[in-house]
């Protein structure tokens, strides 16, 4: 097959796809000069004004310090970003430099669209968390520097404990259920949970298979291993929640955005947060001394949230890698790492940098910190959630058993990883 | 022509001066002289005619060769390779539409789409048709509410999907809450399996009727109102006018109508997007969801590119039956 028809078919191939499913390609022209460092940003710090405020800020200096580079950091939305993505790199287009988290990378890198960062954090190698860079790094070789950790810890309403007439915020899955009748009672649910398609398992299902003791994957990675006694303990919990309306109805279809749903109207005690700025905006809905941020939920066997840093990788097709290496080098030094744990309320990645937060809540993410996971990184990882959520969904709505529901995604999960090249 | 057929539609029948009776005839003469006067043009003549003609097509033909034929023969090719994220590919011939047809998913997703188009296009269709048939008679501020009933069309689908998944939702959407307020429980309109695909219908519906109801007005209004008046005379009724009059005359446009909403109707994907996510249990999920899902999930361009060419056979089949049915009633 000649190497010029399979340049020119492949891009208009590309583009029906993107116009049959309407899902469009962010960002218009994202290709980089020689001179020019295109960057794929998101929503990182809550604030649209202050978002956009630091990253001008952070083209201004990094320009100021390589005269000869021009920056452009883009803004995406957070939705879609792995569809957006993989648009992008599929057409050989995309920027240079992409926000990236643990669990993304491994099927990035799979696919050869990303490349090492290595070279570009060689001198702050040594002053990275080793569970960040673990996170972030496959065969050896790490794929994004991180410039920021998160914490996805307990979010509570005080009044609606109140009037429950709970006063200790439940923290174990013994306490939850105990706690369902009183707030149902009360005429409010217990855990805003979201089972939608598009929703994160990272953030919903996961963490309490991790506190049931169980795993996403087999060590080999070649198997699932969710469908197990600590799968169906977990899925049991969350469907006895569901059937005694301890978990909204709308959990079903609903994504877990605080202002439009169950916990920001006040229908739910209790949700995950992830930055002092969703407690601090929680507290402003609710009143003051209205929002607790607890610790990390403790299950049968284990006591863990989920928590990830976030990174910078490197397009593998990117035209200008020089550029793109000295960005991130300028990104994870110190005066970044702490601006940028400032301006969106995060935790440092690195040991010797501390980021000065002013939050009242800073304590309570600081604890939770210690019980992180951040996921376990499988090229498939992404895929296999699109298979376990429609199964989930069937044990909610009572159409099979956990057990039933479980061992369905699993058939469906270990053909994928099958078909894994 | 019988009385009851549509009236051939010519400029000249638009003429006020022209009799009723006579125009059509009148019309059919100037036609058939304007085309020997063609006939006796010197060839280079008509040579020049037709580039002029053609250099007026040029740019609207250029962008369809380059945005769409261009893609569905690349998308076409795609589908025969594992073409992958990092750009490289495989020749892998008819396997992706071997592993298709073995697909439950794939079937499921049909599945859906088949009943969310046996819902969608009989509501969309009577709800045009009876806005429309309102609107024919109503002569105060017609415009305004022809305007009014088009609004949902324009709107974005994204932004009508929100504001009727507020509507439908559960714990304090609009219309639970109106059935809270008569005494009636709680429906979950998007979390049940059996009502998501009608309740996201009625919202498309909703948002979409606009487009054909301005097409049956426009039939409605280019039959001659003669023949409803003789009706009249012999005694229909009014259902009987409607019934044995009016609809046989807008029989090519209901047809036209019903086909452009059916190929709508199979490319559903927005609102299913917005609304469930494709649930619940994939209660919801079409195959353009699937073909979403294959390419943009799964990274699949080679398998999604078979799903979004078999998803062009169907739209294609349709046009070819609307092209086959109006044919032959304009025949």
């Amino acid at each position: 097959m000649k190497t010029g028809f399979k340049r020119a078919t492949v891009p208009l191939a590309l583009l029906t796809l993107t116009a049959l499913t309407a899902a469009g390609c962010a960002g218009g022209d994202s290709g980089s000069g020689s001179n020019k460092v295109t960057v794929w940003m998101y929503p990182v710090i809550m604030d649209p004004k202050a978002n956009a405020a630091y990253w001008d800020g952070i083209e201004k200096g990094f320009e100021a310090a390589h005269k000869d580079l021009d920056l452009a950091v883009e803004q995406l939305p957070w939705e879609n970003r792995d569809q957006k993505l993989a648009t992008a790199f599929g057409s050989g287009k995309g920027p240079d430099v992409v926000l990236l988290g643990p669990d993304q990378i491994p099927q990035f890198q799979a696919n050869g669209a990303v490349q090492p960062v290595d070279r570009a954090i060689e001198k702050a190698r040594s002053a990275f968390r080793p569970a960040a860079l673990e996170a972030m790094t496959q065969d050896g070789k790490v794929y994004a520097a991180p410039i920021y950790h998160t914490v996805t810890s307990t979010l509570y309403n005080k009044k609606l404990l109140d009037k429950a007439g709970i006063k200790e915020p439940p923290a174990t899955w013994d306490a939850l259920k105990a706690a369902a009748p009183k707030l149902k009672r009360a005429g409010v649910a217990t855990l805003d949970y979201s089972a939608s398609n598009e929703a994160s398992l990272n953030m919903s299902f996961y963490p309490l298979l991790w506190q049931a003791g169980g795993k996403v994957f087999d060590e080999s990675g070649k198997k699932t291993a969710f469908s197990s006694p600590e799968g169906v303990e977990a899925l049991t919990f969350l469907v006895d929640l569901y059937k005694a309306g301890a978990v909204p109805r709308s959990a079903l279809t609903n994504a877990n955005l605080f202002t439009d749903q169950a916990l920001g109207k006040e229908q739910v005690a209790m949700g995950y947060t992830n930055t002092p700025s969703d407690a601090a905006l929680a507290e402003k809905t609710w009143g003051k001394g209205n929002a607790i941020v607890g610790p990390a939920l403790t299950g049968p066997r284990k006591q863990v949230c989920f928590g990830m840093p976030g990174g910078l990788g490197i397009n593998a097709r990117t035209k200008n890698l020089t550029g793109a290496e000295k960005f991130i080098t300028y990104m994870t030094e110190p005066a970044q790492i702490r601006s940028m744990g400032t301006a969106g309320g995060f935790f440092s990645p690195r040991t010797d940098v501390t980021v000065p937060n002013g939050s009242p809540f800073a304590k309570e993410y600081e604890a939770a910190l210690a019980h992180t996971f951040p996921g376990e990184p499988h090229p498939a990882a992404r895929q296999l959630m699109a298979l376990i959520t429609p199964e989930i969904q069937a044990a909610l709505t009572g159409k099979k058993s956990p057990e039933q529901a479980l061992e369905a995604a699993a058939k469906e999960g270990d053909d994928l990883l099958a078909r894994q090249r | 022509m019988s009385k009851l057929e549509p009236r051939e539609t010519s400029p000249d029948d638009a003429l006020p001066t022209a009799p009723p009776a006579a125009a059509p005839a009148e019309g059919a003469a100037r036609a058939v002289a304007a085309a020997a006067a063609a006939g006796r043009r010197p060839a280079p003549a008509r040579r020049r005619e037709a580039l002029v003609g053609l250099a007026f097509v040029a740019p609207m033909l250029a962008l369809f060769l380059v945005f769409r034929f261009g893609p569905t023969l690349g998308a076409a090719f795609l589908s025969l390779t594992d073409y992958r994220l990092s750009g490289e590919w495989d020749f892998i011939g008819a396997a992706n539409y071997t592993r298709l047809l073995n697909d439950d998913l794939f079937w499921e997703s049909l599945g859906v789409t088949a009943v969310y188009t046996a819902l969608y296009v009989p509501m969309t269709v009577l709800l045009a048709l009876g806005t429309a048939a309102l609107l024919y008679r109503t002569l105060w501020l017609r415009g305004f509410f022809r305007g009014l009933f088009f609004l949902p069309y324009v709107t974005s689908i994204v932004l009508a999907a929100v504001i009727w998944k507020w509507i439908y939702e559960v714990e304090d959407g609009l219309l639970n809450s109106t059935l809270g307020a008569l005494g009636l429980g709680e429906i979950d309109f998007l979390g049940n399996e059996s009502l998501v695909l009608p309740s996201i219908a009625a919202a498309s519906a909703w948002k979409g009727f606009g487009y054909s109801m301005l097409i049956l007005l426009a039939g409605l209004q280019s039959i001659p109102r003669e023949v409803t008046e003789a009706a009249t005379i012999d005694g229909a009724s009014a259902w009987q006018r409607f019934r044995w009059v009016t609809l046989p005359l807008l029989r090519p446009v209901l047809f036209f109508v019903l086909v452009i909403e059916a190929i709508q109707a199979f490319q559903v994907f927005d609102a299913m997007y917005v609304m469930t996510a494709g649930g619940p249990v994939r209660a919801s999920y079409s195959l353009v969801y699937f073909l979403y899902d294959s390419g943009f999930k799964f990274f699949d361009f080679g398998y999604a590119s078979a799903v979004g060419l078999v998803l062009f056979l169907v739209v294609l089949v349709f046009s070819l039956i609307q092209r086959r049915l109006i044919g032959r009633e304009e025949d």
